[in-house]
C-alpha cells in the first residue's frame, strides 16, 4: 500500500509516516505544494495525505481539484487547522474523500485511511453481512447470532451494519455519528460509548467469543479477534 | 469661500436659491407680458378704431365734418391726457390738433412711436397717420407716458423682487448650513469622543421624529452593538485565561513531574495517556469557542434550510436514549403539530443534544426527561423539560454566559460551554433560549420562528429535511 504525504510541518508528517508504516504501508514524504503536486499527479497512489495549507504557491486544494481534473480517482483525505464547515465543505467539494482537522489522534487518521481504501476497492452489495456467527440479513433487517435471533432497534441496526461492514477495522466515534446518526456536531459526552454498550449487550452478553471491541482511546472495532 | 463650496448645506441651499430665481425670472417674464403687452395691443387696436371712426366721419361730413368731429374729440374733457389728434393739409400746414406739426416725417398706415410736442410739452406717443382723398393727412395716436410709467414701475417691482429672492437664498443657505452643522456636530463630537476611547460615549436623545433623530438612534444602537461584542471578546479573554490557563497548567504537571520521578514506562505511558486526554478536552473546548464565534458570525446562516424539528428530536432521542438508560432517566419524545424551521440541522441538533445531555447529568438517577417539539401560531419550540433540581432564578442569567457553571455543578464533567452554544444557536436562527422553572425542574425552550414556505427563497432544494411540508413551493 503506497500512502503520500504531503505535510510541510516535519513533525507531524513524522508522526503521521511513522504510525502508517507500522500499519504496513509504504510513505513517501514532501513538503511543498508544487512538489506534491507533482508527485501526486505522475505516480500511483493508493492513498494521499493532503496538508491545506502549504509553503509556495500551490495551495492544498489545488492538487485535489488537479488530481480530478486529471481523472484520477485516487482517495484522498484532506488534513486542515481549519475546522469549520465551510472549509470542511470546501475541502469535500474540490474532490476531497474526507476530511480530518488537526489536531487529530493517530488512530482516528488510520481508521478514516483504512476506510478510503475499503471504499476505493469498489463497492459491493451483499444482502448477507457476517463476523463469525454474527448474521446480518439487509434486506429483512434482522441479526442473528448462532442461530438466535436478536432484537434491535433500526438505529442499533445501522450501528451493527456500519461496525460490521468495517470489521477488522477501528471505526472512531466520530465516524460512527457521521455515518449512523448522520449528524455532523460533536455530542460532548460519551453518548456513542453506551449506545455501542448496550448493543454489546445484545450482541455478546451470552455468546462467545466477544465480537465487540473497544479500542482504547480510539474506537471500536468488530472482529473475532482485538 | 472654499469652506462655504465644501458645505454639502451650502451646495443644497445656493440650489435651491438658484430654482427660486430662476422660477422668480420666468414668473416676472410672464407678468411683463401679461400686462404691459396686453396694455399695448389695447392701444393699437383703440387707435384703427379711431381712425376708422374718423375716415367714416370725412366720408359723409366732408373736411368739415372731420374737422368738427376732431374738434368735438377734443374737448369732451374724455381720455383727455392721453389723446392725440392731428389733421394736416395737404402742404402739411395743421388745420386742427393737440400736437405741434411732426412734418412729412411720419410714414403714412404704419404705428410708429415719435416724440411730439402736445399741448407745448414733449412726450412720447403712438401716431397712425392716414391719407385722406382730399390729400389732407389725419393722425390718431396716443400719449404713452402712463404707459411708460406703469412699465417702469413693474420692471423695478421684479428687479427688487428678485434681488430680495437672491439675498433670501443666501441668507437661507447660511441658516441651513448652520442647522445641519449644529446637529452633525453632536454625531461627530461622540465619534471623536468615542475615538479617543471612551466607549461609553452616545449621541444625545433629541426629541421629534426626524431624520437625523432616527440616524442618532442608528449610530446609537450600531455603537451598543459593538460595546455588547467588545464586552464579549473581554469576557472571553478573561475566561480563556482562566480556563484554559489551568487544565494546561496540569498537563504541563503531570509531564514535568513523570520527567523528574525518572518513573518505570508503564507508568509513563499512563501519564502520557492522561496528558493527551487533558489535552482533548481542551482542543474540545477550543472547538466549542470557536463553534460559538462560528455560529455567532452568521456565516452559516447561508446553508438554513427548512428542518423538521419532529425528525431532529427522534434522532436526538435515539442517541441518548441508552445514555439515558444508563443513568437511570426515563427520556421521552413528545412531538406534537409540524413545527418546521428554516435553520441548519446540524446546530439544531447539536443544541437539542446540549439541553438533553444537561438534563441527563444533572437530573440524575430516577428523573424524566421529557423532549417535545410544539407549534404555537408562528413559533415553533424544541422544548427539553426534567424534574431534576433546576437552576435558581437568579442565576438562569448567568449560565448562558461562557465558562460559568453552578458551584454545585463544578463537580461534574463540563467546560461551562453548552448553554453558550445553544443560546448562540437559537440567536443565529432569530429564536432565543428560555430558561423556566419547571416546578419542579428545569424548562429549556428553544424558541424559533416557524418556517413561512411562502417567503423562503431558497435558490434549491426546498423540501424540508424529514417530513414534507404541505404548500411548500
Amino acid at each position: 500500500m503506497g500512502c503520500l504525504v504531503i505535510e510541510d510541518e516535519a513533525d507531524t508528517a513524522r508522526y503521521i509516516c511513522n504510525g502508517l508504516k507500522e500499519a504496513g504501508f509504504a510513505t513517501a514524504w514532501c513538503r511543498s505544494g508544487a512538489d506534491g503536486l507533482h508527485l501526486a499527479t505522475d505516480e500511483r497512489w493508493d492513498v494521499v495525505i493532503l496538508d491545506r495549507m502549504l509553503p509556495g504557491e500551490v495551495e492544498g486544494l489545488r492538487i485535489v481539484e488537479t488530481v480530478r481534473a486529471l481523472g484520477k480517482s485516487t482517495p484522498i483525505l484532506v488534513l486542515s487547522a481549519l475546522a469549520n464547515l465551510d472549509e470542511r465543505l470546501r475541502g469535500l467539494r474540490s474532490g476531497g474523500d474526507d476530511y480530518l482537522t488537526k489536531p487529530f489522534a493517530f488512530s482516528e487518521l488510520l481508521s478514516r485511511v483504512q476506510a478510503l481504501l475499503r471504499r476505493s476497492a469498489g463497492p459491493d452489495e451483499p444482502s448477507e453481512l457476517r463476523v463469525a456467527d454474527l448474521r446480518l440479513d439487509l434486506w429483512r433487517r434482522r441479526a442473528e447470532r448462532a442461530s438466535r435471533p436478536i432484537a434491535l432497534q433500526p438505529r442499533e441496526f445501522r450501528l451493527l451494519e456500519y461496525l460490521v461492514r468495517h470489521q477488522g477495522q477501528v471505526v472512531t466515534r466520530t465516524m460512527l455519528l457521521e455515518s449512523v446518526w448522520d449528524y455532523h456536531f460533536d455530542p460532548q459526552t460519551n453518548v456513542i460509548d453506551v449506545q455501542i454498550s448496550r448493543l454489546r449487550q445484545k450482541i455478546d452478553k451470552d455468546f462467545s467469543p466477544p465480537l465487540l471491541h473497544t479500542v482504547r482511546g480510539v474506537g471500536y472495532m468488530i472482529g473475532v479477534d482485538a | 469661500m472654499l469652506r462655504l463650496r465644501g458645505s454639502v448645506a451650502f451646495r443644497l441651499a445656493i440650489g435651491y436659491g438658484a430654482l427660486i430665481v430662476g422660477a422668480m425670472a420666468m414668473i416676472s417674464a410672464v407678468l411683463y407680458v401679461g400686462t404691459i403687452g396686453v396694455i399695448d395691443r389695447g392701444i393699437d387696436v383703440k387707435l384703427h378704431t379711431a381712425s376708422k371712426q374718423l375716415t367714416d366721419s370725412f366720408e359723409t361730413g366732408g373736411a368739415e365734418g372731420l374737422r368738427r368731429e376732431i374738434q368735438e374729440l377734443l374737448t369732451d374733457n374724455t381720455d383727455q391726457d392721453t389723446e392725440v389728434y392731428l389733421l394736416l393739409g395737404p402742404d402739411g400746414r395743421r388745420i386742427i390738433g393737440n400736437i405741434s406739426e411732426s412734418g412729412g416725417t411720419v410714414p403714412p398706415d404704419r404705428l410708429t412711436d415719435q416724440a411730439v410736442i402736445r399741448y407745448g410739452r414733449p412726450s412720447i406717443s403712438r401716431l397712425l397717420p392716414l391719407g385722406l382723398p382730399n390729400g389732407d393727412t389725419l393722425i390718431v395716436g396716443r400719449d404713452l407716458q402712463d404707459v411708460h410709467e406703469i412699465e417702469q414701475l413693474v420692471l423695478r417691482a421684479l428687479l427688487i423682487g428678485g434681488v430680495v429672492a437672491v439675498l433670501l437664498a443666501i441668507g437661507g443657505a447660511l441658516l441651513f448650513r448652520r442647522q445641519l452643522e449644529h446637529r452633525l456636530a453632536a454625531i461627530r463630537r461622540t465619534a471623536l469622543e468615542i475615538e479617543a476611547g471612551d466607549m461609553s460615549r452616545r449621541i444625545p436623545e433629541t426629541d421629534g421624529e426626524d431624520e437625523f433623530t432616527r440616524l442618532n438612534d442608528s449610530i446609537n444602537r450600531m455603537l451598543d452593538r459593538i460595546q455588547r461584542l467588545m464586552d464579549g471578546v473581554r469576557d472571553v479573554s478573561n475566561a480563556i485565561a482562566h480556563d484554559l490557563r489551568t487544565p494546561l497548567g496540569r498537563v504541563r504537571g503531570l509531564l514535568d513531574e513523570a520527567l523528574l520521578a525518572r518513573m518505570p514506562i508503564e507508568q509513563l505511558s499512563d501519564r502520557a495517556r492522561a496528558a493527551i486526554r487533558g489535552i482533548d478536552d481542551l482542543i474540545l473546548v477550543f472547538d466549542k469557542l470557536l463553534q460559538i464565534a462560528e455560529v455567532e458570525s452568521g456565516a452559516r446562516r447561508q446553508s438554513f434550510r427548512p428542518v423538521a424539528l419532529a425528525e431532529i428530536i427522534t434522532t436526538v432521542v435515539e442517541l441518548y436514549d441508552a445514555a439515558a438508560e444508563e443513568t437511570g432517566v426515563r427520556l421521552t419524545a413528545d412531538i406534537a403539530g409540524d413545527a418546521v424551521a428554516l435553520g441548519d440541522k446540524d446546530l439544531l441538533a447539536a443544541a437539542t443534544a446540549n439541553l438533553v445531555d444537561n438534563a441527563l447529568k444533572y437530573a440524575g438517577n430516577g428523573a424524566t426527561v421529557r423532549v417535545g417539539a410544539s407549534r404555537d401560531g408562528d413559533t415553533v419550540s424544541i422544548v427539553v423539560q426534567d424534574d431534576g433540581p433546576g437552576i435558581p432564578a437568579n442565576e438562569r442569567d448567568k449560565v448562558v454566559t461562557r465558562f460559568y457553571r453552578l458551584d454545585r455543578s463544578r463537580s461534574l464533567p463540563g467546560n461551562g460551554l453548552g448553554l453558550s452554544v445553544v443560546n448562540a444557536i437559537s440567536a443565529l436562527h432569530g429564536g432565543s433560549l428560555v430558561l423556566a422553572d419547571a416546578r419542579p425542574g428545569l424548562l429549556a425552550r428553544i424558541d424559533l420562528p416557524q418556517f413561512d414556505p411562502t417567503t423562503f427563497l431558497g435558490s434549491d432544494d426546498v423540501a424540508p429535511v424529514g417530513i414534507g411540508v404541505d404548500g411548500a413551493p
